[in-house]
């Protein structure tokens, strides 16, 4: 339905430009110009992965509290703040389990260098 | 607080005053018949203040000659926990008067007639704060760890100003207990749910350390709040959120990992391993550091540059901010909840995020 390129095509080539211009520009202006490349990867990022990941986690809380509500990432945070799994080892490993997955997706999509850094490849 | 580029928002902003207002004012302050102000400008560093290079020529009185100063007062937008300049200057003449390698203090003014805004005056020192520079200089490394030694050496002599000091009784007393009270309240206020910063709250407060008598904290002790010339340490800067505090305190923060810049795997501020920063600070300090202690602080450390990096968003999505630093840094948020889990969780990730060493 959309016109091609993809959105997340062009930011690419954007992000493509941008290094062939960061000689152009000031050094003291390039912390800003990286910058800029590194909200467009961002998107670019966000863009191709789209809804899965997201989707990923409601159906992991969806499982998790065996309910469908919307506010469910809601009631994990109350949930935790209030230590509802700490009598509950297999409860407490489940929710872990979410919060990891979930730090990794977001990780992926914001700043898969630093998960690297961190050794997850 | 947080080391990076100027908002442009803020980049652009300019004190309005009439100069020759600020020069009367640098003149009867220092007792000189007559200020000539050389330059004024904004010198790069810090979101929350502005710090402008004042190159001025002292006509007689204490600062007769010429002059390379810092001005730092408000920017537009600043964080509530924040120190005003005035109280920021109080504490930077204690910690000077203490022998704290700082630029010294030499003038404040809380008059808004001069410029707008309070603001202070001190001494320029030489060298560079960059983080990442300082962490990856390769002409730096041999110096490195005597580096690390020497700022363990500084924060205990930073903790030797304890309460109770009528002249800073200004200074917020925070203990863990009440940072856990101030990010919870700042999460009720926040409009996403972040479950990771709520559990590893619970955390600390389930794992409260016994107290120890209040000292000076920074706060903001880390790489890329120090200059470094060349090897030599010529200040330790930005004391705007400096507070009574745990001694642990600012030892669990300068080990964070969002202070490390290029190596994450040096864990004394990304300089040095910690035994020689904190080798140094057990002598000076004359007390043993507890790890269990500091790794709670140290968790406390990421939790609260998480809520920083989010507040600091804030300015964009609810104060107004327009710039691309003020609006991304939230993100920053997410590397702090997985050094979070990476800290605490006892079984470590799910066997699916294979981890190389």
């Amino acid at each position: 339905m959309r016109d091609l390129p993809s959105g997340a095509a062009l930011l690419a080539l954007g992000r493509d430009l941008i290094d062939e211009l960061l000689p152009l520009v000031p050094p003291e202006r390039h912390r800003e110009l990286r910058l800029v490349a590194t909200a467009m990867a961002i998107a670019e990022r966000e863009a191709i992965a789209g809804d899965t990941p997201v989707r990923d986690i409601l159906d992991r809380l969806a499982e998790f509290y065996r309910d469908s509500d919307d506010a469910l990432l809601r009631r994990l945070a109350a949930d935790l703040r209030g230590g509802a799994f700490d009598a509950c080892e297999m409860r407490g490993r489940a929710a872990r389990a979410i919060l990891w997955r979930m730090t990794m997706m977001k990780l992926r999509e914001g700043n898969p260098h630093f998960l690297a850094q961190n050794g997850f490849g | 607080m947080v080391a990076t580029a100027l908002p442009r928002s803020d980049r652009s902003a300019d004190l309005s005053a009439d100069l020759s207002v600020l020069a009367r004012f640098l003149a009867g302050a220092s007792g000189a018949s007559r200020v000539d102000i050389a330059a004024l400008d904004l010198l790069s560093g810090g979101a929350i203040q502005l710090n402008f290079g004042l190159d001025a020529e002292f006509s007689g009185g204490s600062l007769a000659g010429h002059q390379r100063l810092v001005l730092r007062t408000d920017a537009a937008t600043g964080i509530a926990s924040s120190l005003g300049r005035i109280a920021e200057f109080a504490v930077l003449q204690a910690v000077h008067a203490a022998g704290v390698t700082v630029p010294e203090p030499l003038l404040a003014c809380a008059d808004p007639s001069v410029l707008g805004k309070p603001f202070f005056v001190m001494r320029r020192v030489a060298g560079t704060a960059q983080g990442r520079h300082i962490t990856s200089d390769p002409a730096l490394e041999p110096a490195l760890p005597a580096i690390a030694a020497r700022l363990g050496h500084e924060l205990a002599r930073i903790q030797k100003v304890h309460p109770p000091r009528p002249d800073l009784g200004y200074l917020p007393s925070i203990d863990a207990a009440r940072h856990i009270v101030s990010f919870r309240a700042y999460l009720d206020r926040h409009p996403n749910p972040r479950p990771v910063l709520e559990w590893a709250i619970r955390w600390l407060e389930t794992h409260l350390p016994a107290s120890l008598p209040p000292v000076l904290c920074h706060r903001d002790f880390r790489t890329g709040n120090y200059m470094l010339d060349g090897a030599a340490l010529t200040g330790i800067l930005d004391w705007e959120f400096a507070g009574w505090g745990d001694p642990d305190e600012d030892i669990g923060w300068f080990c964070c990992k969002g202070w490390r810049f290029a190596r994450l795997d040096r864990e004394a501020g990304g300089i040095a391993a910690r035994a020689p920063f904190y080798e140094a600070y057990e002598r000076a300090a004359d007390r043993r550091l507890d790890q269990g202690r500091v790794h709670f602080w140290e968790v406390l450390a990421n939790l609260r540059w998480a809520v920083i990096a989010l507040q600091q968003s804030d300015r964009y999505l609810v104060g107004g901010a327009r710039d691309l630093v003020t609006a991304i840094i939230g993100r920053r948020a997410t590397e702090c909840e997985l050094e979070l889990l990476m800290l605490l969780d006892p079984d470590g990730p799910p066997a699916e995020f294979c981890r190389h060493a």
